[in-house]
């Protein structure tokens, strides 16, 4: 039974296993190069155990000089190996250190294949016998080669290398595992090393055991690279644990989500998306499946919507409604963004959806809720006018009223004025189109209606509103002014609930002036064109409005007015920010109060 | 001396109205004329000639309340009836303690605004007879002197010419002759009969 072969024989096996697992890991991840390295270092380790062996049982100078010779290869290649290893699965040592190793071991390599017998030696003389673990093995002797210093060097250079790594490693903290690999690497080469100067320098009788110092070296690496696979399945189960919790939170938040991949047109999603748009778990998703799926309104927005995104990249969000078995509707909205590929195409749209029906319906109702309230209001007001309202309607109805009475009249004569009588039919249909005028614009404020945006002219706007406030200023003997802005760009909103506003400051106004003398109830409306807004200002000549409650004037139920609610104002302050607008008030310095409201132009366009 | 006929003066600013009534009351026989406000009303009253006012409550500048008011200034107010495109009660009694005929709403029957404009008329003609009779009675004792009128003052009083001399301060027979003068002027046979007269003209006055 020989020791020698049983020990060497396995360190060369057991390089050669580690050698084998790492270059299979590195085939399927060729990117991280602290594998090949590995690979590389365990099989030239593996090599120099044979050269080793065969050294030991060497008999013949020359094969001792040959083997020797040839053993330098497999030793460059190690070094070569470590060096990088150390720096790309540590990223760690000096770079130029290493360089200079890699560069000294090198040259070593070179002059090794011009030296007779090697390297190391001038010659050898001949071999010496040494009993070890129980055998006689063989010895040099000879005249050692001066050029093996650069051999040295290089060792040396390895070792500062590797302790300049184990410093940085150090001083990162935390990173334990690597200190301790630098820390073997450091502690093994120096042992080899010296060891080896000790068996060259005679002072001790043993053979070469470098690869012994290296099988060290290849274990802390495969130890360290095995620390890898086990961190990698840690990572695994902490990967899991994170999903499921994604998972849980994104069902909570009703979020489902999907991934378009551009060229096979298949899309991935999460269960609950495939449930939120009806697909099974096993079912084939693409885009026409989905299109099909949507309210057919909203299908060409999306389609637009992922055209252009995927032509054009970055991100898109659409809402739409997605139609249900049951025949009801659900609002869903999506978001997304595109990822490109390696040259620079969008290849997938990564994205999503989330069912916001449930908001839907709390705004369609918050907006329902908006729109009585402001009907109500409007009801209010036209309430507020109705004295002059039945005075308006009157006086038409009374004319003609006198006027049949009149022709009655005119037709019990034996020879009736024809002229006359026509005459009288003639204002008769003037009378009646009065108060139909008189009924429909009352009407249109009545109504209750849903918003209704279109292009609105204020200058126009303001006359409608001043007409429905004439009689009743004419009544409480207001002098009503107007004056309109020479000429304005329209704005976007709806007419009646602008009309609204303006006759709540009208009304107000007229309110705030009903101390005064008859001669100093004024109110003046004044349209402007104000950069890019329209801005449409009631003036009074009121007793303006106490300071202590100028702050308070658009608060709901806050009221100055006897018999007020404090709707008016919140209600019209809503409708101007549902129109992107403002409105407020303040005290004039000659006394009065004015209050403006401005709105932006249509199309964001300020003409001049 | 010949009385014009009465006319009807209609005050409204809703000139469709106005013409429309006004067409109404001429087809109806009655002689109208129309004013737009009540400013141009009062600009332009004739007040020898007999008649009504219908005017419009609700006007902007003066109302029919304020035409009211200045008419009744003027001594000779002529009846007036209101107009007005509803009636509420307080508004109704104002108009009426201001001395108004009627108070009708605009959509009021033809009959009622017939009727009332009938009532005006024939309290314009009760009054303006009234206003002649007295003007008849008050008449001859415009004729008398200032003496004469002193003297009178001192004979409704039962004074004797003795008495009347001494307190004015002149003779007795120019008393006598005073109170000839007043007789003859005034058309009274008495004393007696003087008296009743005197009384009948001061209580119109009062």
């Amino acid at each position: 039974m020989s020791w020698i072969t049983i020990i060497w024989s396995m360190e060369a096996a057991v390089c050669l296993t580690l050698a084998g697992i790492h270059f299979t890991v590195w085939l399927k991840a060729r990117r991280v190069w602290g594998h090949l390295f590995f690979t590389f270092s365990a099989v030239t380790s593996a090599m120099v155990a044979a050269g080793e062996l065969v050294l030991m049982r060497t008999e013949s100078v020359e094969r001792f000089g040959m083997v020797m010779w040839l053993t330098h290869i497999p030793i460059w290649v190690l070094v070569v190996s470590v060096v990088w290893f150390t720096r790309f699965h540590l990223r760690a040592g000096w770079p130029w250190l290493g360089w200079a190793a890699t560069a000294t071991r090198t040259l070593a390599m070179i002059v090794n294949f011009f030296s007779t017998p090697n390297i190391n030696y001038k010659r050898i003389t001949s071999l010496n016998h040494l009993s070890f673990l129980g055998e006689s093995i063989s010895i040099p002797e000879g005249v050692f080669s001066s050029w093996s210093y650069i051999g040295k060097a290089s060792s040396l250079l390895l070792l500062l290398f590797l302790v300049t790594a184990t410093v940085e490693v150090w001083k990162r903290r935390g990173q334990r595992l690597h200190l301790f690999l630098c820390g073997s690497m450091v502690f093994f080469i120096t042992a080899a090393a010296l060891h080896t100067a000790l068996v060259e320098k005679g002072i001790v009788q043993s053979p070469y055991v470098i690869s012994v110092a290296f099988l060290g070296v290849v274990l802390t690496m495969a130890y360290g690279s095995s620390a890898d696979v086990l961190r990698a399945s840690q990572l695994v189960a902490e990967l899991r644990e994170s999903e499921e919790r994604m998972t849980m939170a994104a069902e909570a938040a009703n979020l489902g989500f999907w991934v378009f991949d551009r060229a096979k047109q298949e899309i991935w999603a999460t269960h609950k998306w495939r449930a939120m748009f009806g697909f099974s778990d096993s079912e084939r998703i693409d885009l026409n499946g989905i299109l099909q799926r949507l309210h057919p309104e909203d299908r060409d927005v999306v389609q637009q919507a992922l055209k252009r995104v995927l032509e054009e990249g970055g991100s898109y969000e659409t809402e739409y409604r997605l139609l249900q078995p049951e025949g009801t509707t659900r609002w869903i909205v999506s978001r997304g963004r595109v990822e490109f590929n390696a040259s620079g195409k969008p290849a997938l749209l990564r994205g999503v959806s989330v069912d916001v029906t449930q908001r839907h319906i709390s705004e369609t109702e918050a907006q329902q809720h908006r729109v009585e309230l402001a009907h109500f209001s409007r009801i209010t007001m036209l309430g507020e006018l109705s004295g002059s309202l039945a005075h308006e309607l009157n006086q038409p109805l009374s004319a003609i009223l006198r006027n049949t009475e009149a022709a009655e009249l005119f037709l019990q004569e034996p020879s009736p004025d024809l002229d006359e009588l026509r005459a009288i039919l003639s204002d008769i249909r003037k009378d009646d189109q009065r108060a139909g005028a008189v009924i429909g614009r009352m009407r249109s404020m009545m109504k209750r209606r849903d918003v209704e945006h279109g292009m609105i002219d204020i200058n126009h706007l303001a006359g409608e509103v001043i007409s429905i406030v004439r009689p009743d200023a004419d009544l409480r003997k207001v002098r009503l002014i107007i004056e309109p802005a020479s000429s304005i760009p329209p704005v976007f909103g709806d007419r009646i609930q602008l009309q609204q506003v303006l006759l709540n400051l009208l009304l107000n106004a007229m309110d705030a002036v009903s101390d005064c003398e008859p001669d100093c109830r004024r109110v003046t409306v004044r349209v402007e064109h104000v950069d890019s807004h329209i801005e449409v200002s009631v003036n009074d000549t009121g007793a303006g409005i106490p300071k202590e409650k100028l702050a308070r004037l658009f608060e709901p139920f806050f009221t100055t007015k006897q018999n007020g609610m404090g709707l008016g104002l919140p209600i019209s302050r809503t409708i101007m920010e549902s129109h992107g607008g403002s409105i407020r008030a303040e005290n004039h310095p000659e006394g009065g109060a004015t209050f403006r409201f401005m709105l932006p132009v249509a199309n964001g366009g300020a003409a001049s | 001396m010949t009385v014009p006929a009465p006319l009807i003066r209609i005050v409204d600013d809703d000139a469709s109205f106005l013409k429309a009534i006004a067409r109404m009351l001429r087809a109806s026989g009655f002689l109208v004329k129309t004013f737009g406000s009540a400013a141009e009303f009062l600009e332009c009253q004739e007040p020898d000639v007999p008649g009504c006012v219908l005017v419009d409550l609700q006007m902007p500048g003066l109302s029919g309340l304020d035409l009211q008011a200045a008419l009744s200034k003027t001594g000779h107010a002529l009846p007036v009836v209101f107009l007005s495109g509803h009636g509420d009660i307080r508004t109704t009694v104002k108009v009426m303690r201001g001395g108004a005929e009627d108070f009708l709403t605009k959509m009021a029957p033809k009959e009622e605004v017939l009727d009332a404009v009938n009532r005006a008329l024939a309290r314009d003609a009760r009054e303006r007879a009234e206003r002649a009779r007295q003007e008849a009675l008050r008449a001859p004792f415009a004729a008398l002197t200032p003496r004469e009128s002193e003297v009178l003052q001192h004979v409704v009083q039962g004074k004797l010419n003795k008495q009347i001399a001494f307190d004015l301060g002149i003779h007795e027979r120019t008393v006598k002759l005073h109170r000839t003068a007043i007789t003859t002027k005034l058309g009274v046979q008495s004393t007696a009969e003087l008296t009743r007269l005197w009384i009948a003209v001061a209580e119109q006055e009062s």
